[in-house]
C-alpha cells in the first residue's frame, strides 16, 4: 500500500506542476452577492467550469487507488461498532496522502486544487468517520496555517501534517461559547520573559482531539488599542502536544460518525512560543472566520457521493424484491423517491463543483457565501434522502446488520457541525442584505423624501423595461441550450422579483432586519434555491452542448428542480410582501412564546373536561 | 283587587307558621301588587310520594311528630343554633336540614328556611360545598311546583318557590359553585323545565366551564397551609421567571438560651434568578442598594408580605455595543444607514417609568429589622459583592390587623431610611 501511495506522489511530482496557489487579479463581485440587486454575473457561472485534460486524467489516477482501498481494506461497519478506525486503516490513508490533500506540493502535500479537493472528498465519503477525521485534520485543522500562516511555520509543521505523520485538530468550541466570540473562557497570558504565551482553558466536542498532535488553538489575549485601552481579543496559535500540559477527556460516544475521535481537550499552564501564532495577535476572529468559511464547500460532492453509492444500493433491492408479483420498482412511489435522490443528487454535485470552478479561477473571489450555500443545501437533502432510501428499504433499513442506518446515523451530523444550517441561512442572508443595503441606501432614502424625480425615474424603467425580465442567457450571445429554455425564464423571473423583495425587505426594515430572523430565513431559501437553479441550468447546458453521455437525463433533472423550485420561490416570495396572508410569522412567534413561556406543550389533554 | 290581595295574603300567612315579619309581609305585598296581572289561586302544598330523598322510618316520623309540635314554633335560625351549641361544622348543618325536613312531612316554611340556611352558611364554613346546596334544594317538596298546564306555563308558577331557587343558585354563583349533575336534577324535579331555577342553572353551566380557566395565572385550591409553602408559591408567582432558585434561608424553629428565655426564629423564604444575580455581581458598589417593603400579595383571601432588594435606576445609560468581531458564523450588525420603516414599527409608544433593577425577593414570618437582616447575611453567600455594598433598610409598616403572628417591634420608626452597614 504504501508503495502505492509512494509512486502516487511520485507521479504527482512527475507532472507539471501548476500555479494553483498564486492567484492575482482584481476581485471580482460575487455572484451570489450580487443576486440580491436582482443581478445575474453571466460571466461567473456560464459556462459550467471545466478542467483541463492532464488534470481529469491526473485526479482519475488519484482516484483508482482510492477508491480500491476504501472498497477493499476499510471496514466501516467495525470502525463504527468499534468506535475507532484502525491504525492500519489510518496508514493506509496516510500512505495514500490523504493527509495532505490541499497542503501544496512544496510541502509534501498533493496540492490538489478544489476541484479536485471536491472530487476526492465524493469517494473518502463512503465512510463517514474517515471523512469527518480527515476534514478535521486539513479542512479546519491544518487550514489556519496554509491561509494565515508564515513562511517559517509552514516548513515547521506542514510536511509532517502532509504526510498523516502529526494530525491536527481545531480547537474553538469552549462549554460556555459555540458562536459567541465574546464568551470565549481560554486565556493566553505573555509570560514575564515575553517569549511565551501561557495557555490555559478548555475546549470541548473537538474533532481528532485525542488523537492530535497539532492543535490551532483559539484563546483571549490582552490587547493595548490605539488609544491606550486594555482590551481582550482573540488569538489562534499553533500548540503542538508536546509543549505540555494537554489533557483529552474521553472520547465522545456519538450518535452517528462514531469512528472519529471527538473529545474535551484542556490546556494547563502550556507554554506556547510567541512564534507560534497565527497571523496578528488580537487578529484570531479573521482567522477563525476564513478557515471557518473557506472549509465548507466540500460537504457538497462528498453529500454527492454518498447518496450516488446509496442510490446504488436501494436500485438492486428494489429491482430484486418482488411484492404481488411485481418488482418493487415498478411501483410509482418507490419510482418517485428513486427520482428524487437522483435530482437531489445531481444539484449537489452541480453546485459542489461549480462552486470549486469558482475558486479555482485565478483572481481573489470570495466564495464564502456559495460555500455556505452548497453545506446547507447539500447537509439538507443528504437528510432527504437517506431517509428516502431507508423508505423504499422498510425493514432492513432499519437493522443494524445492513449499512443502511449508518448512512442515516451518520449524515445527521452534517447539518450541525462546521456551522449549524440555521447560523448558515442568517450568515447567507445576512451578508447579501449588507452588499445591497451599501448599494442601494442612497436610493431608498431618496425614495422615502418622496423625491419625486427618482420616483419617476423607478416607475418608467419598471414600465419600459421588458415584461419577461430576461437577461439574456437564451438566444443570442446566451450561453444556455434552447433545451433548457422554461428553466431559465423561470430562473430570470425569479431573479427580478428577487431582487425586488431584496430592495422593499430593506426599505421596510433597514438595518434593523438583523432582528427578523424568520424574514432572512425565507431569503436565504430563496438565494439557495436560485444558486441551485443556476448551477443546475449550467451543468446540464454544457452537457448537452459537449454532448455528455445521458445528457437528455440530465435535461429532465434540470427541469424538474427548476421547476419545483420556481414554484417554492414564488411562494416564499409572496409571503415575504407587506401584510401578506401567506406569512404566519406572527402566529408562530406567539405560539412558540407560550410555548416557552411555560417551558411546556401547553394544550389541554383532549379528554379534560371543565364540568 | 284589593279583597284578592289580602285574600292572597292571608293564604300566605296560613302557608307560613314559622316566623314572621313584619318586612316579609311589606315585601310579599309589594311584589305581589307588581304582579297583579297574574295572581294565581293559592293552593294548599299538596303532598307527593316523592317526598325528598332522605327516607325515614315510621318510627322516627312518630317520634318527629311529636318534637315538631314543640318545635314548630320556633324560628327557623335557631333550628341551627339549637343543633350545633358546640361546633358549627357541615354534619351539623345537614343535621339541621334532616331536623327541618323530617319535622313537617308538608314542609311548612321551607321557603324561609331555605332562605335562613343560605345565610347561615357561611358561618359553617359550608359556602363552598356543592352537595350542602344540593341538600338546601332536596328541602323543596318535589312536583308541586310544577306547572300542569299551558297557563300556569305561561305564567310564574309559584313564585316565591321559584325566586328562592334561584336565589340558591345564586348564592351558589357567588361563591364560584359550580352546580353538578345532581342539582340539575334535583332542579328538574322540583320545579320542571323551562321554570327561573332551570334556567338559571343553565346559565351558570354555559358560563362557568368558559370561566373556570380563563385566568392563566391560577392560585392552586386550597392554598398551601404552611408559610414556607405559601411563601414559595407567592415569590414564585411575582418572580415569573423558571430559572428563579428558590432558597429557605432559615427554617422556624425555636431556640431555648440558658437564660430560658426562648428566642423565635421565623422563616426567612428567599428567590433570586441566576439574570438578577448577574446585575447585582455588576452593581457598582459606591452605590446603595435598598431592602424595601413590605408590599402586599392577595392571593384569594389571604394577604401575605414581601420585600425587594432593589437599586435606583442608575444614570449611566447601559447601551451596548455590539462588538463587531462577536459572532464567528454571521454579522450581527448591518452596516447600513436606514432605519426601520415608520409602518413597520410595531412598537407602541408607553411611558416607560425609569425603576431600579430588583436583585432579590423575600417573604419572612416577622417583619422586623433583624430577621431580614439574617436574609441579607445569608444572601452573601451566593452572591458576595454583598459584603462590600451598603444595604439601607426601607421599611414601612404593613397593615397590623391583617398580619398574623407579628412581634411589632416598637423602635422601628416608620418609614425611616436608616443605613445598615454589613459587618462580616
Amino acid at each position: 500500500m504504501s508503495g502505492l501511495g509512494l509512486l502516487l506522489r511520485v507521479a504527482r511530482t512527475a507532472l507539471p506542476p501548476r500555479a494553483r496557489l498564486f492567484r492575482t487579479g482584481c476581485p471580482r463581485p460575487a455572484f451570489v452577492k450580487e443576486l440580491f440587486l436582482g443581478n445575474f454575473q453571466t460571466k461567473e457561472v456560464l459556462p459550467y467550469p471545466e478542467i483541463s485534460n492532464e488534470e481529469l486524467e491526473e485526479i482519475n489516477h488519484f482516484i483508482a487507488p482510492v477508491e480500491k482501498f476504501f472498497l477493499e481494506e476499510v471496514d466501516s461497519k467495525k470502525i463504527d461498532q468499534d468506535a475507532k478506525i484502525p491504525q492500519e486503516t489510518l496508514d493506509g490513508l496516510k500512505n495514500l496522502g490523504l493527509f495532505g490533500m490541499q497542503v501544496p506540493q512544496e510541502y509534501g502535500g498533493l496540492g490538489l486544487s478544489n476541484t479536485m479537493y471536491a472530487r476526492l472528498g465524493e469517494i473518502t465519503s463512503q465512510d463517514g468517520a474517515i471523512t469527518v477525521t480527515l476534514a478535521a485534520h486539513q479542512a479546519i485543522g491544518l487550514k489556519g496555517l496554509l491561509i494565515a500562516g508564515t513562511e517559517e511555520q509552514k516548513k515547521k509543521y506542514l510536511p509532517k501534517l502532509a504526510s498523516g505523520e502529526h494530525i491536527a485538530a481545531f480547537c474553538l468550541t469552549e462549554p460556555g461559547s459555540g458562536s459567541d466570540a465574546a464568551s470565549i473562557q481560554t486565556r493566553a497570558t505573555l509570560s514575564e520573559d515575553g517569549k511565551h504565551y501561557i495557555l490555559n482553558g478548555s475546549k470541548i466536542w473537538i474533532s481528532n482531539g485525542g488523537i492530535a498532535d497539532i492543535f490551532t488553538v483559539f484563546a483571549k489575549t490582552e490587547i493595548v488599542d490605539k488609544d491606550g485601552a486594555v482590551k481582550d481579543k482573540i488569538t489562534a496559535f499553533i500548540v503542538e502536544r508536546s509543549f505540555g500540559g494537554i489533557t483529552n477527556g474521553k472520547p465522545e460516544d456519538k450518535l452517528g460518525i462514531r469512528g472519529s475521535n471527538t473529545c474535551e481537550v484542556h490546556f494547563e499552564n502550556t507554554a506556547v512560543p510567541v512564534e507560534n501564532v497565527i497571523g496578528e495577535v488580537g487578529g484570531g476572529f479573521k482567522v477563525a472566520m476564513n478557515i471557518l468559511n473557506s472549509g465548507r464547500f466540500s460537504m457538497g460532492s462528498a453529500s454527492a457521493g454518498m447518496i450516488k453509492k446509496l442510490i446504488e444500493m436501494t436500485a438492486e433491492y428494489a429491482c430484486t424484491r418482488k411484492q404481488f408479483n411485481k418488482k418493487l420498482s415498478e411501483f410509482g412511489l418507490i419510482q418517485e423517491k428513486f427520482a428524487l435522490m437522483a435530482q437531489k443528487a445531481y444539484v449537489m454535485e452541480s453546485m459542489a463543483y461549480l462552486t470549486a470552478g469558482m475558486m479555482d479561477r485565478p483572481g481573489i473571489t470570495d466564495c464564502s457565501v456559495e460555500a455556505a450555500i452548497v453545506k446547507v443545501f447539500s447537509s439538507e437533502a443528504a437528510w432527504v434522502c437517506v431517509s428516502e432510501a431507508l423508505q423504499i428499504l422498510g425493514g432492513l433499513g432499519y437493522i443494524k446488520d445492513y449499512p443502511y442506518e449508518r448512512y442515516l446515523r451518520d449524515c445527521r451530523i452534517l447539518m450541525i457541525f462546521e456551522g449549524t444550517n440555521e447560523v448558515l441561512r442568517m450568515y447567507i442572508a445576512l451578508t447579501g442584505m449588507q452588499y445591497a443595503g451599501k448599494i442601494l441606501t442612497e436610493q431608498i432614502k431618496e425614495l422615502k423624501k418622496k423625491n419625486v424625480k427618482v420616483m419617476w425615474n423607478i416607475v418608467m424603467s419598471r414600465l419600459f423595461s421588458s415584461r419577461t425580465a430576461s437577461i439574456g442567457l437564451i438566444g443570442k450571445g446566451g450561453g444556455v441550450h434552447p433545451s433548457l429554455k422554461e428553466s431559465v425564464e423561470k430562473l430570470e423571473l425569479n431573479i427580478c422579483d428577487f431582487g425586488k423583495t431584496v430592495e422593499a425587505l430593506l426599505m421596510r426594515f433597514g438595518k434593523t432586519i438583523v432582528d427578523e430572523q424568520m424574514t432572512l430565513k425565507k431569503v436565504a431559501d430563496i438565494v439557495i434555491n436560485l444558486y441551485a437553479m443556476t448551477a443546475v441550468i449550467s451543468r446540464a447546458s454544457r452537457s448537452i452542448c459537449i454532448g455528455l453521455n445521458n445528457h437528455d437525463h440530465e435535461v429532465l433533472l434540470a427541469n424538474i428542480f427548476c421547476t419545483e423550485a420556481c414554484f417554492v420561490n414564488n411562494y416564499t416570495m409572496v409571503s415575504l410582501q407587506k401584510n401578506s396572508p401567506e406569512n404566519l410569522d406572527d402566529s408562530i412567534k406567539k405560539v412558540a412564546n407560550q410555548v416557552l413561556e411555560k417551558r411546556a406543550y401547553i394544550c389541554s389533554h383532549p379528554l379534560n373536561r371543565t364540568f | 283587587m284589593k279583597c284578592l290581595r289580602a285574600l292572597l295574603v292571608a293564604g300566605e300567612l296560613s302557608a307560613r307558621r314559622g316566623s314572621f315579619l313584619k318586612k316579609d309581609l311589606l315585601q310579599f305585598q309589594r311584589s305581589s301588587s307588581l304582579q297583579n296581572s297574574r295572581l294565581l289561586p293559592v293552593r294548599s302544598i299538596q303532598l307527593s310520594t316523592v317526598l325528598g330523598t332522605s327516607n325515614f322510618t315510621v318510627k322516627n316520623r312518630e317520634k318527629h311528630d311529636k318534637e315538631s309540635t314543640n318545635q314548630s314554633l320556633m324560628k327557623t335560625e335557631d333550628l341551627f343554633e339549637a343543633t350545633s351549641i358546640h361546633e358549627k361544622t357541615k354534619a351539623t348543618f345537614q343535621e339541621a336540614v334532616d331536623i327541618f325536613c323530617k319535622r313537617d312531612i308538608h314542609r311548612k316554611g321551607h321557603v324561609d328556611f331555605i332562605y335562613a340556611a343560605l345565610r347561615k352558611m357561611p358561618e359553617y364554613g359550608v359556602e363552598k360545598d356543592v352537595n350542602v346546596y344540593n341538600k338546601i334544594l332536596d328541602v323543596f317538596p318535589k312536583k308541586v311546583f310544577i306547572p300542569q298546564n299551558i297557563y300556569q306555563k305561561m305564567l310564574k308558577y309559584y313564585p316565591r318557590q321559584q325566586d328562592c331557587g334561584v336565589h340558591v343558585l345564586e348564592q351558589m354563583e357567588h361563591y364560584g359553585v359550580m352546580p353538578n349533575k345532581e342539582t340539575r336534577s334535583l332542579l328538574l324535579e322540583i320545579f320542571g323545565d323551562r321554570s327561573n331555577p332551570v334556567r338559571k342553572y343553565q346559565r351558570i353551566m354555559y358560563w362557568f366551564p368558559k370561566f373556570k380557566h380563563i385566568s392563566p395565572y391560577q392560585v392552586p385550591t386550597p392554598l398551601p397551609e404552611d408559610p414556607i409553602g405559601l411563601a414559595k408559591l407567592s415569590l414564585q408567582r411575582i418572580a415569573a421567571d423558571l430559572n428563579a432558585k428558590v432558597t429557605v434561608h432559615q427554617i422556624p424553629h425555636l431556640e431555648i438560651l440558658d437564660s430560658e428565655k426562648v428566642i423565635n426564629h421565623p422563616h426567612i423564604v428567599g428567590i433570586q434568578s441566576p439574570d438578577q444575580q448577574s446585575l447585582l455581581a455588576s452593581h457598582n458598589t459606591e452605590k446603595p442598594i435598598f431592602l424595601e417593603g413590605p408590599f402586599r400579595l392577595w392571593l384569594k383571601s389571604k394577604c401575605v408580605y414581601y420585600y425587594v432588594l432593589r437599586a435606583e435606576p442608575s444614570e449611566e445609560n447601559m447601551v451596548e455595543v455590539i462588538d463587531p468581531e462577536r459572532n464567528f458564523y454571521y454579522p450581527m450588525h448591518l452596516d447600513i444607514d436606514l432605519e426601520r420603516d415608520v409602518l413597520d414599527d410595531y412598537e407602541f409608544d408607553t411611558d416607560k417609568v425609569e425603576e431600579g433593577p430588583v436583585f432579590a425577593m423575600c417573604m419572612a414570618g416577622a417583619e422586623n429589622k433583624a430577621t431580614l437582616a439574617k436574609w441579607i447575611v445569608s444572601l452573601q453567600e451566593t452572591n458576595p459583592i454583598l459584603h462590600d455594598i451598603v444595604v439601607i433598610f426601607r421599611l414601612t409598616h404593613s397593615t397590623q390587623e391583617l398580619q398574623s403572628n407579628e412581634e411589632i417591634e416598637e423602635d422601628n420608626a416608620r418609614a425611616q431610611a436608616k443605613f445598615f452597614k454589613q459587618e462580616v
